[in-house]
């Protein structure tokens, strides 16, 4: 399942040389991090057990030990640049098997937050943003489920947002505080047209 | 006859409203009813939303939460997913005040309030808690017992890891679903590397789906290894995963495997003498017949 995962130049190149530069590094990166994952990545002695456990590693270059390594050097932009960043699958492994009571999942999830703060994020996730913008649903109803819902003696629409449409107001609100729909909006736009 | 909440999430009542409707019927033959939770919405997806930003997934949660709290009910539900987010979030919020009080600052603006006043269930762990269901009225509920059927447990991740903040014990190696699969009158199967991941979630299956089915694929040999009639779970979206996942494995493989993907609730409902229409398990991707003809 190897593929090449066509990283951009300049972190191609990077990651050729394995030295440390300290320019490099952000601290104020590995607090952030801490701050937003609630963990320890400092704690990290670098065992691998966390790499060892997760189910993305056997297929991908994606390596959760790099990714907690990185947040303990503060090396931000090989942190948020990295297309591997996507590959966790939050499956916990790595958190429940960490000799060192860190949480790496927790981890990657605060670097993604941090990367899309600078735009970087699959386009996927902000389809979800838009469904349950416009339905209250990331995976909404559609006729044929309707009809199944009948059979079933059921109401066609799930007692949720889509019989009760009036709670939508109160999604899109929570959605507009954070201008998570409006900055969603314009980056499918600018990556699809 | 003990109420809840009852959350439903996405997937189970907009793609597999069998299981919807097993839940329902399942849960009041033990004692549990569930309760329409009006006006709630996706949980919102842990993958997507925690990995956009946190704190909008802590509010869309805690959004659906008070929902339940202005009923005065603990909520139930059958998703994994939908218990990261729905149980996570009223675990955080109700131990992390700076937490609770950015979220109440938000819902101030729908007038609402996150007071943490309810617990969240699992609708299979309130089954298996003896002092609120237990196997042994399990066991007593079904009618046409599954004899005979060889059936492999999914777990899933994201009901009982990460193991220190939920209260499911081992994550290594559980057995808990196994003995209710066997109060069904089936033989609960091992198979090698039991607790990994279906591969879907994290956002990963809309990200990289081959390398998502990728990890699917490698359970599926597994089970087909360990020889077994159907798979159970207890999380719509591991369903979808294993189920419509199948098809995609065919088409990006060339695999193909034809092994029924259940949810609990609707194999429970099948042993308590639930029709296979009952449980809409012609909406399944992959064709639930061979099992059924075993069980029949």
């Amino acid at each position: 399942m190897a593929r090449t995962k066509g990283y951009p130049e300049p972190l191609e190149k990077k990651l050729r040389d394995t030295r440390l530069y300290e320019e490099d590094t952000n601290p104020q990166f590995t607090k952030t991090v801490e701050k937003i994952s609630m963990t320890i990545p400092h704690m990290c002695y670098q065992c691998g057990t966390c790499t060892a456990s997760c189910p993305s590693a056997p297929r991908s270059s994606y390596r959760i030990r790099k990714f907690v390594r990185r947040a303990l050097l503060g090396l931000e932009e090989e942190a948020l640049t990295d297309p591997d960043l996507w590959l966790c699958t939050t499956c916990y492994s790595c958190t429940d098997r960490c000799p060192r009571d860190i949480a790496p999942t927790d981890v990657i999830m605060a670097m993604r937050n941090l990367a899309f703060k600078r735009d970087i994020i699959p386009v996927n996730f902000l389809k979800t943003v838009q469904a349950i913008y416009t339905t209250g649903h990331g995976v909404p109803n559609n006729d044929v489920n309707r009809a199944a819902r009948k059979k079933l003696g059921l109401h066609p629409e799930p007692p949720t947002t889509h019989r009760f449409a009036q709670y939508i107001k109160g999604i899109q609100y929570i959605l507009d505080y954070f201008e998570l729909k409006k900055n969603a909006d314009r980056i499918v736009k600018e990556r699809e047209g | 006859m003990r109420e809840y909440a009852f959350f439903l999430g996405c997937i189970a009542p907009n793609r597999y409203p069998g299981a919807e409707a097993a839940s329902y019927k399942t849960a009041e033959r033990l004692g549990i009813k569930l309760l329409d939770l009006e006006g709630a919405s996706c949980c919102p997806a842990p993958g997507a939303f925690g990995s956009i930003d946190l704190n909008v997934w802590y509010a869309m949660a805690a959004r659906n939460l008070v929902l339940a709290e202005q009923m005065k009910k603990d909520i139930a539900l059958i998703c994994n997913g939908c218990y990261k987010s729905i149980w996570e979030v009223n675990h955080k919020l109700k131990h992390n005040k700076e937490l609770r009080d950015g979220v109440n600052e938000v819902l101030k603006g729908i007038d609402m309030e996150f007071k943490g006043t309810i617990d969240v269930w699992h609708l299979a762990e309130l089954f298996y808690d003896p002092n609120i269901v237990g196997v042994d009225k399990i066991r007593d509920s079904v009618k046409v017992p599954l004899t005979g059927t060889r059936i492999a447990v999914h777990y899933g991740c994201h009901l009982m890891k990460p193991r220190k903040e939920r209260h499911f014990g081992t994550t290594e190696h559980p057995t808990w679903l196994e003995e209710m699969v066997a109060a069904l009158g089936a033989e609960p199967v091992e198979y090698r590397n039991k607790m990994l991941c279906c591969g879907a979630g994290g956002g990963v299956r809309g990200y990289d789906l081959v390398h998502s089915l990728d990890i699917t694929n490698e359970k599926m040999i597994n089970l087909r290894e360990a020889g077994v009639d159907a798979l159970t779970e207890v999380c719509p979206f591991c369903q979808l995963q294993f189920d419509r996942g199948q098809i995609e494995m065919e088409e990006k493989f060339g695999v193909k495997y034809n092994l029924p993907v259940l949810h609990y609730c609707e194999l429970l409902g099948l042993a308590q003498g639930m029709t296979p229409q009952e449980l809409a398990l012609d909406l399944h991707a992959i064709s639930c017949e061979p099992f059924l003809k075993k069980v029949l």
